[in-house]
């Protein structure tokens, strides 16, 4: 499995990764069970007193294990990769699903019977008691409908908690939790309580000084199972075993109270409180931030001091890995289905820069290249890596990476120091901060320990069904509920000018519906739940006495996300070109076919007409322009708004633009009838800034100068580009350096944001074969020859796909 | 031997050079260092039958009928009565010859039939310029730049030189793949404005390759050779054709002849049949190596060591 380049998994990590992906996840209820009943017994107090006594009970009652092949101890759920229930956050759904978990199509979970009794036994307690119930009722009415309509999606946000940040990782392995600690006890000390905003204060402190404490014991619970194992080992005469169980047990005597001395006990130290966050809260994007940074120097020292090899260390980051990868969580199917494989985007960020006396300087350091290593050995969906890019990137260092985008799975992800870094100063993030950002969850970026949550906001906006709605006169044509107030009809349109009007008019008002569902859903998840050691562990949450969701957080930006980019593109190019410029269909006409969904052989002939029309992704500044135009009208609308934390403390408190949509063109493509870039009612969306499938005709570089068209600086929640490469383009050395030239090119001259290449696999030559159509721009390269793959005969096709398996 | 009708590919306004282009590759690999463009030029003095790109070797526009994509004419019957040119029956796709773009016939076919496409359009080399400056920005890194091809690129003698002379004032760098089969005039002309050079040594033995290529080889040698002599960035190929070329007697045969006019390296391409779907797509069946097995590298190992013996340092 794993690139010859980087090397085998050691044996034991190897048995390890076999035995978790032979696993079927099952349903785990420890959680659920644990949480009703703190929520019972505990309904009178405070809601920062009630969550930190929760995860108190979770930590001390939750079943505990230490897999034989591990080095780091602490698990998720009953069993590795079983999902915990979070019944606080939503409910119905999980009972509706009771007995589909193990039907589904995908993403099958196992449950007993015995667990469903479980689960059913304290619905009665949860039923209109859930973040979904009052997320729902919260809704100001006229907003509801777009959220019922589809158009605005946030379902995940009041069914899932926040997450989408990483805490302050350096400050706890400096300190430990010790110190956050002993700061919140100081500032308890220091609280006047005549003034009944501190006494709100008092229930953070205090709740902190449980949690600590709480995921104290944890780690206590673990070293005192790594020292009956070890006696057990010992008795077996597995001596070394037991010299190693005896190594864990003392460093989880000690962190992530105390700070780390060596690697194994950061390593440790990290897991630990990764893994509390993932059973605080359900939210996903839970990422490791600038690891590589903070954990050189302890790799350095125990180099230096011999208490590690390089390949112990890589053996330590393996499991570190393997350990991430059994974090799971299942979601309703609704999701499910738009999301296999539930990912949990579990970011660990390297490369980039530091500042030196205040020059910037390349921050790679071995630890960068053993998590570049170690990430490609494991060869799995988590964690997400990424790479932050700048100019003066080593180009060994960058060479690695592209053995590592050569592994086939999709990593790492590139982001542009040049144009975020800049972009967060403007913003009005300190110099400092700023070098410090790191990747959270995909695409998004924050600087880790000082953001608030989920940088990437609540709210998909589908940006074709807008479109859609503007056209019809404010109208969904789906439902034919009115929803705003329109400019007219498009079938009664006799210019382009038009289209754009009705446009800028419709979007500014989903915009401000965005804010407005967003804000619902901040407003309840403020009331409702409260992360007591996210909160802890992002700074200046302490010295406020206010969590995350108060704000807490030293910065608070936060994007929306938009969906659907490039077929706001292609439909706009489509309209202006084929309807009003070139008269071929007239406004009725198309706007009756896309009702038809194309049927029939007239309205089958538009369709190929408007597909015919310039497509975002060929460097064609006709549809490039216009959806910049676009674009740029909501841009401009969102700089008007505020998050709920504006004025609370944070820097910013405001949103920006942001495309990091991964999978949600699926099921918003799925709700979307039939788009005037020729796209059929139901098919998926364009994913982030991509072309829409199949239309870039030109080759990657004339992608790059598509996407480089958007107004990149204003769309700080991330430009989204996914790139599609074919292995055979990573087969030779030489090619390779081309890759490395074109993301440098991209980055260094375009000013991108963030790119990550898909290796074609052989799976998708095979798919070609079968189904030709949907693999049109597939272009394979063999020396001195480049094809469209399906125009290629059978023989040849073969042969390619033969040789493709030996390129990888 | 079929004639063509060559319109004067000379725009009266501007006054600039045209060519009938037929590709314009970006991000293409194999063909020069960096990120490149190449731009494709139709037409070819050779008639090589092993050739992969048979839709460049005539110098005029052509259609092309692709079947699969067909969807509204699957059988030929239907696109016979679109286009009023088919021999129907045959399934041998449009007669070459008498389609005339611009016909008012023709175009309907073309824009009701998604399996027709129009291989090769007239354009400037303002318009070509153009495009190639579109990726610009990423041809600094890595020595990247332009590259023409073909066919035979140097068929447009006047248009490469107007084109290459313009990209150098851009300070682009620019490569060309040529046979060398043309005028020494012309050849010199654009050598002037090139960074590197491709060609091609196919055989050593003139008569051979008069057999295989339709001409024969001295043209090329002299042309070779004063490319040499320039001392510019040169590489020279033989793609290793089964039953023409790939024999070992051939191998010390060419290694020889390089040394002759003082060239010590070549890249060997060995044989593959990827362009046979094209002469289909194309109406031809000229194909003259049907069924003919791809050569894989493993397979030229010992006609490698030949040129290794030779002194020639011959690579895959």
């Amino acid at each position: 499995m794993s690139d010859s380049h980087f090397g085998k998994l050691t044996d034991r990590m190897n048995s390890f990764r076999d035995q978790l992906l032979d696993t079927v996840p099952q349903i785990d209820v420890d959680r659920a069970m644990i949480t009703t009943k703190v929520y019972q017994e505990q309904q009178d107090q405070p809601l920062a007193i009630k969550r930190a006594i929760m995860l108190k009970e979770i930590l001390e009652q939750m079943p505990i294990f230490i897999e034989p092949e591990t080095v780091i101890a602490g698990n998720q759920a009953s069993k590795n990769r079983s999902a915990p229930i979070f019944p606080e956050y939503a409910m119905d759904w999980v009972i509706d699903e009771l007995d589909q978990f193990e039907n589904r199509d995908g993403d099958v979970f196992t449950i007993t019977e015995e667990n469903k009794e479980k689960l059913r036994s304290i619905y009665p307690f949860w039923k209109h008691n859930t973040l979904q119930d009052r997320g729902l009722a919260a809704f100001p009415p006229h907003s509801k409908l777009f959220y019922d309509l589809g158009i605005i999606k946030s379902e995940g946000n009041i069914t899932s908690g926040d997450a989408h940040c990483a805490v302050n990782y350096e400050g706890l392995l400096k300190l430990g939790l010790k110190d956050y600690a002993r700061r919140a006890q100081e500032k308890l000390d220091s609280l006047d309580l005549t003034d009944y905003r501190n006494i709100h204060k008092s229930y953070f402190y205090r709740a902190i000084l449980i949690v600590v404490d709480a995921v104290k014991e944890f780690a206590g619970r673990y070293a005192a199972l790594a020292r009956q194992q070890a006696t057990r080992c010992s008795q077996k005469g597995d001596e070394r075993r037991a010299f190693e169980l005896c190594g864990m047990a003392e460093a989880l005597d000690h962190v992530p109270y105390e700070p780390a001395r060596t690697l194994r006990e950061a390593v440790q130290s990290v897991w630990l409180i990764h893994l509390t966050l993932q059973l605080e809260s359900n939210g996903h994007s839970l990422s490791y931030g600038r690891m590589d940074q903070y954990l050189w120097p302890y790799y350095e020292d125990d180099l230096k001091t011999g208490r590690i090899t390089s390949d112990e260390a890589d053996e330590l980051m393996c499991n570190l890995w393997l350990k991430t990868f059994t974090v799971n969580k299942v979601r309703p199917w609704s999701h499910t289905q738009f999301s296999a494989g539930s990912p949990l985007y579990q970011n660990v960020t390297v490369g980039g820069q530091k500042l030196v006396d205040g020059e910037a300087r390349d921050a790679t350091n071995p630890m960068s290249w053993l998590i570049l290593k170690s990430v490609a050995q494991c060869h799995l969906t988590q964690p997400n890596l990424t790479v932050r890019y700048h100019e003066n990137l080593p180009d060994d260092f960058m060479n690695e990476c592209i053995e590592v985008v050569r592994c086939g799975f999709g990593m790492p992800a590139f982001n542009d120091d040049e144009v975020i870094i800049p972009s967060f100063i403007e913003k009005g993030v300190a110099r400092d901060d700023a070098y410090n950002y790191s990747a959270i969850g995909c695409v998004e970026t924050a600087v880790p320990g000082k953001w608030g949550y989920r940088c990437t906001g609540m709210s998909f906006l589908n940006f074709p069904k807008a479109l859609l709605i503007a056209m019809n006169n404010g109208v969904d044509p789906q439902s034919g509920t009115k929803l705003v107030e329109g400019t007219g009809h498009f079938k009664d349109f006799t210019s382009f000018d038009q289209v754009m009007n009705c446009w800028d008019k419709v979007v500014r008002e989903m915009c401000r519906q965005c804010v407005i569902i967003d804000a619902t859903c901040d407003m309840v998840l403020e009331q409702d739940t409260a992360d007591i050691l996210c909160s802890c562990l992002t700074d200046d949450c302490i010295d406020r006495g206010l969590n995350m969701k108060e704000g807490g957080a030293v910065y608070d930006f936060i994007s929306d996300l938009q969906v659907g980019i490039a077929n706001l593109a292609d439909s706009l190019a489509a309209m202006k070109k084929v309807v009003f410029e070139e008269k071929k269909v007239t406004p009725e006409e198309l706007w009756d076919a896309m009702q038809a969904n194309w049927q029939g052989e007239k309205n089958q002939h538009i369709r190929e007409l408007m597909k015919a029309a310039p497509k975002y992704g060929n460097d064609n500044d006709y549809v490039d322009s216009l959806i910049r135009q676009a674009y740029d009208i909501y841009i401009d609308e969102m700089k008007k708004y505020h998050n709920t934390r504006y004025g609370r403390g944070p820097i910013g408190g405001i949103y920006y633009a942001g495309t990091s949509s991964i999978s949600a063109n699926v099921p918003q493509g799925a709700g979307t009838l039939a788009t005037p870039d020729g796209r059929a009612a139901g098919e998926p969306l364009a994913e982030g800034c991509s072309p829409s499938h199949s239309a870039d005709q030109h080759g990657p570089t004339a992608v790059f100068k598509s996407v480089s068209k958007l107004s990149t600086d204003d769309i700080t929640g991330g430009v989204l580009l996914n790139q599609k490469v074919t292995p055979q383009v990573l087969s030779k050395m030489e090619n390779r350096q081309k890759l490395a030239l074109l993301t440098r090119a991209f980055f260094d001259k375009l000013h991108g944001y963030h790119v990550q290449y898909n290796v074609v696999s052989r799976d998708t030559l095979l798919d070609a074969q079968v189904h030709p159509e949907k693999h049109r721009d597939l272009i394979v390269r063999v020396a001195g020859y480049s094809a469209f793959f399906v125009v290629l005969f059978k023989a040849t096709q073969d042969d390619i796909i033969e040789r493709t398996e030996q390129a990888l | 031997m079929m004639i063509y009708h060559v319109p004067k590919h000379r725009s009266k306004e501007a006054m600039l050079e045209s060519a009938i282009v037929f590709n314009v590759q970006k991000f293409s690999l194999n063909d020069g260092p960096g990120i490149r463009t190449v731009v494709f030029l139709k037409g070819c003095p050779l008639r090589c039958g092993w050739c992969s790109n048979p839709e460049s070797q005539r110098k005029t526009s052509e259609i092309e009928w692709d079947e699969r994509s067909c969807d509204g004419c699957a059988a030929s019957d239907g696109l016979a009565s679109k286009v009023g040119f088919i021999k129907t029956g045959s399934r041998r796709g449009p007669d070459v010859i008498r389609l005339q773009i611009g016909d008012p016939r023709v175009d309907a076919a073309l824009r009701d039939c998604p399996g027709l496409s129009v291989v090769g359009i007239n354009r400037t080399t303002d318009d070509v310029l153009v495009e190639c400056l579109q990726d610009e920005p990423f041809y600094e890194e890595g020595g990247g730049g332009v590259t023409l091809s073909g066919g035979e690129p140097l068929v447009w003698g006047h248009f490469c030189v107007e084109l290459l002379d313009k990209l150098k004032a851009r300070g682009i760098d620019t490569s060309m793949e040529t046979t060398g089969h043309v005028p020494e005039k012309t050849f010199r002309a654009a050598i002037e404005h090139l960074d590197h050079i491709f060609m091609d040594l196919k055989q050593y033995d003139t008569r051979l390759h008069k057999r295989g290529t339709g001409v024969g080889n001295e043209l090329i040698l002299k042309n070779m050779a004063y490319a040499v002599s320039t001392g510019k960035d040169l590489l020279i190929r033989t793609p290793v054709i089964p039953g023409f070329n790939d024999s070992l007697a051939d191998a010390r045969g060419m290694a020889r002849k390089l040394r002759e006019i003082g060239v010590n390296k070549v890249q060997l391409l060995p044989f593959h049949n990827f362009g046979e779907s094209k002469y289909e797509l194309l109406g031809r069946d000229d194909y003259a190596f049907k069924g003919v097995p791809n050569t894989h590298p493993e397979d030229i190992e010992d006609f490698r060591q030949v040129y290794l013996d030779e002194g020639v340092d011959a690579f895959l």
